[in-house]
């Protein structure tokens, strides 16, 4: 998994997550619209035939006072917790 | 984020499963479903040494055949990339089976022996029967690569459903079959009527709609129901190819999700 900054100011955040699809940055875009102080989270991604940038791009808005990249490894550590947690509770049960 | 996730065995066999899941978002269940299909690894022939084939088919047709074969993946024993070497070597008059495989690991093999491969004749004017012998590497891939990796196969969710009995149905009405498939969670108990083999209907209670013929108005007789979805709670099918069990399965996949998201946190704070 590699990261590049695509844009940054205070508030939003543009970032190419190379090497996902859709199986993850839609749980991540999920976990991160869970956050009160996220205003706008999305992605975007193009299909590999298309040529140019098939990486998907996320983008993020938040409130004021926090800065995006916190927020954004915030919310990876929510999905990381979620699958643990999920995973526990499928063992317990099976 | 404390989130409890609740897991609820609805039916299991061998190789498939199918449970209810609460407390889980749409995102979070898609994200899953994916996984299951396209990130878990299994290993299928990616290559095939030919010694000899004299059969009626083409290498490469052989060697696609094989590699649909699906093979036994022991948990914990392989990485992505890691290779098993498979044998193949069948004489006619007779039929190359998936069964007839032989691997040099002793927990890897074909998940069902009885796959036809290719029908090998002695035909009475040749001098030598067909004959298929080859060697084959099987690789630890994944299912977004190819198909063949997949393990799980008709893997799929639907919401928990639920019926709500709004009034009598029109008393000289002609009665309608009202078909449902999935799952219910009773909450209606009193209108109900028991089912085979569900035991009185209580509330509160998963009722698989085949138990009812997946029809509602065996289930509620005379009465006038709409269907609601249950929040955040979906029902999984998974089905697995003989690859691993279910378990593994589904573990395997959610472990996939939780290092991409450990990947993720370290690569920001970086």
């Amino acid at each position: 998994m590699e990261l590049r900054v695509i844009d940054k100011e205070s508030t939003e955040l543009s970032i190419e997550i190379a090497g996902e699809d859709h199986t993850f940055m839609n749980v991540l875009k999920g976990a991160l619209l869970e956050l009160d102080t996220v205003q706008a989270a999305t992605y975007d991604l193009n299909p590999e035939q298309s040529g140019g940038q098939t990486d998907p791009i996320l983008t993020i808005k938040t409130d004021e006072a926090i800065d995006p990249l916190d927020v954004l490894g915030e919310a990876a550590r929510n999905v990381q917790q979620k699958s643990e947690n999920f995973r526990d509770a499928f063992q317990a049960a099976s | 984020m404390t989130e409890n996730f609740e897991v609820q065995f609805i039916d299991r066999d061998e190789r498939t499963a199918r449970f209810l899941v609460r407390g889980v978002s749409p995102a979070f269940a898609n994200g899953l479903r994916r996984a299951i299909i396209a990130d878990v690894p299994t290993l299928s022939i990616d290559s095939v040494r030919i010694i000899e084939n004299s059969s009626v088919m083409f290498d490469e047709q052989i060697s696609l055949r094989l590699g649909l074969v699906p093979l036994t993946t022991p948990p914990n024993e392989f990485e992505e990339g890691d290779i098993v070497t498979l044998a193949l070597d069948v004489e006619g008059p007779e039929t190359a089976y998936s069964g007839d495989l032989r691997s040099d690991h002793e927990l890897v093999e074909p998940a069902d022996t009885n796959i036809p491969i290719i029908e090998l004749k002695y035909p009475e004017t040749a001098d030598s029967p067909q004959r298929l012998e080859l060697e084959a590497d099987a690789v630890m891939g994944r299912g977004r690569d190819h198909a063949k990796n997949q393990g799980g196969v008709a893997v799929g969710y639907r919401h928990l459903q639920t019926v709500v009995v709004e009034d009598d149905a029109d008393e000289y009405s002609d009665s309608e079959p009202e078909i449902l498939r999935g799952v219910i969670e009773e909450r209606a108990a009193e209108h109900a009527v028991a089912t085979d083999g569900t035991g009185e209907p209580e509330n509160g209670a998963l009722v698989a709609t085949e138990t009812f013929d997946n029809d509602l108005s065996k289930r509620y007789p005379d009465k006038e129901v709409s269907v609601r979805d249950v929040d955040d709670a979906f029902v999984f099918h998974v089905e697995s190819d003989g690859s691993m069990s279910v378990d593994e399965l589904v573990t395997n996949a959610a472990d996939s999700l939780a290092e991409r998201a450990t990947e993720l946190e370290q690569a920001v704070q970086l």
